[in-house]
């Protein structure tokens, strides 16, 4: 310590640096309603994006209950229909795409339903999860759970058939979005 | 096999902890397969410190911070926290950038390749294959002249301080999460064993791999050098048969090759991501988990790798480099392609060259 203090220029420079650091502090602690407004914004990052992410929710419920109440009634090709007319307006949105995966298995169109499935959930991981506003994690499960043993054993017995190996892909896909890991 | 050596025994311990513990952490909420993991861990702090906008991968991963002051810690305690760098700095940044593309492509760093592996991956088979030629590359790199200049102790001990003063930081933020640190809430960046468990993990094993020098790359290299003499080789044999223990009574192993969490099936890509880990590694000293223990332990230069590392996860994440069940995107292709450009441009530039008569 007394190295770093043997004479005025050390002392100066120690000075300079408790008074700062001193300051930093004590303007961290008295900035609770403080500060302009953009710093305000600034530090308030985590609000902001947890906000967009419940207006998202809302908004996207709001879009697609046209689509929900027809399916709900049986009106199933309405629905499609009603779905082709908001993908038009926004192409890049993974939800349609799991309600109409989920309206085609109600169709019996297993491989067009797992294709849309894969769609929906390369979009947007949310469709994955265990838990969340938009989890088609139970659905997708038992989409994967009932038709992942007879599609690979169609697969086995038919390993020119590129259809078949394009379906069993996309199970295996959605198998393993299931299954977790980091990404 | 040297048994009645002290540091044998410190070695195993910090492996078959390693294993436990990586395992243990993802059953305690961490993502499957992924209680430790190196790469993925600096995503999320990357993506908490808002260097990227992947909502679902944003937290201050407490391991991290704890693997660095633990190592700390132990380094103090045993007199080795020496300041020290000043070696090839821009090389080693860069290094840790490349680093964190190589495990993006693959979907994680070695350890998580043996996570993921005793927990029945054979996806990562390929990867495993590709860690080890790189590794053997940059072996033949070293041995054909290779040296990017020892690090300078550093008297006046301040460079070294710089990077554990940051992870002192980021353990600040943790703690008290002010509004402009972000934080998941969902995909894998919301799922997290208790922090302070968590945090006590990574002092624990941050302390042990600074006494044992335990790092997965060293180790395979130390295997191609000395077989079985080296007491890293059998410290990443107790870090298998641990994990796989665990797997095992955790109802945790799934062999195969399909379905399984945060993997994909392009094995040519995964093979060259882990091979640009493998070799980059071996040049600079150590693989991820390493470079962050040897920043602790007041190397500079490691501690430059780290924050390359940490610009890196922002980055694969950023620009949609890095591998997912989907596969490989062409940009994480391109990337990694441009990372072994790097190293064997480096390789040609770091080489030293006895002068032809």
């Amino acid at each position: 310590m007394n190295r770093l203090l043997q004479d005025r220029f050390d002392r100066w420079h120690v000075l300079v640096l408790l008074l700062t650091t001193l300051g930093a502090a004590a303007l961290l602690l008295t900035a609770g309603g403080g500060g302009d407004a953009a710093a305000r914004s600034e530090l308030n990052r985590q609000l902001e994006q947890d906000v967009a992410y419940r207006a998202r929710i809302d908004f996207l419920q709001d879009l697609y209950r046209p689509v929900l109440d027809l399916e709900k009634s049986g009106a199933r090709q309405q629905a499609l229909l009603k779905l082709e007319e908001i993908g038009r307006r926004y192409p890049g949105e993974g939800y349609g795409f799991i309600i109409k995966g989920r309206i085609l298995l109600q169709l019996d169109a297993v491989e067009e339903a797992v294709a849309n499935y894969v769609e929906g959930v390369r979009l947007n991981g949310d469709f994955a999860d265990r838990q969340g506003a938009f989890s088609a994690w139970n659905e997708i499960d038992q989409l994967v759970s009932k038709q992942l043993p007879s599609f690979s054993e169609r697969a086995r017995t038919h390993p020119d058939n590129a259809s078949l190996k394009r379906v069993l892909n996309n199970l295996h896909y959605l198998q393993s979005r299931l299954a977790g890991g980091c990404e | 096999m040297p048994v009645f050596d002290r540091h044998f025994w410190i070695v195993v311990v910090a492996g078959g902890l390693l294993g436990l513990i990586g395992v243990g952490l993802a059953v305690l909420g961490n993502p499957q397969n992924s209680g430790i993991c190196i790469s993925c861990f600096l995503e999320n702090s990357a993506g908490a410190l808002g260097l990227h906008g992947n909502q679902r991968m944003q937290y201050l991963r407490p391991e991290l911070i704890g693997f660095v002051l633990g190592a700390v810690f132990s380094a103090a305690a045993g007199r080795e926290f020496h300041s020290r760098g000043g070696s090839a700095p821009l090389l080693r940044f860069l290094s840790g950038v490349f680093l964190m593309i190589g495990c993006g492509v693959f979907i994680g760093c070695p350890i998580k390749l043996f996570l993921r592996l005793t927990a029945g991956d054979l996806t990562v088979l390929s990867g495993l294959a590709g860690l080890i030629v790189g590794v053997w590359f940059g072996l033949k790199g070293l041995a054909g002249g290779i040296h990017l200049g020892g690090g300078r102790q550093d008297p006046r001990g301040a460079s070294g301080l710089w990077v554990p003063l940051f992870f002192l930081l980021l353990l600040f933020l943790l703690l008290l999460q002010p509004g402009f640190i972000l934080f998941s809430t969902r995909g894998s960046g919301a799922q997290h064993a208790p922090l302070l468990l968590s945090l006590a993990a990574g002092l624990l094993l941050g302390g042990l791999a600074q006494r044992s020098r335990f790092c997965i790359t060293g180790s395979v290299r130390d295997t191609f050098l000395m077989g079985r003499r080296t007491p890293l080789i059998w410290g990443l044999a107790a870090f298998i048969l641990a994990a796989v223990g665990t797997n095992l009574a955790a109802g945790r192993f799934h062999p195969g090759f399909y379905g399984q969490p945060g993997a994909h099936l392009d094995y040519a890509w995964s093979f060259l991501g882990m091979l640009l880990v493998g070799w980059l590694s071996v040049l600079i000293g150590g693989c991820p988990f390493r470079q962050l223990i040897k920043a602790g332990e007041g190397d500079a230069d490691a501690g430059l790798v780290v924050i390359g590392m940490l610009l890196g996860g922002g980055l694969v994440q950023a620009w949609g480099l890095a591998g997912t069940a989907a596969g490989v995107p062409l940009y994480g292709k391109v990337a990694v392609l441009v990372g072994l450009a790097f190293v064997a441009a480096n390789s040609l530039l770091w080489r030293e060259r006895v002068a032809e008569a």
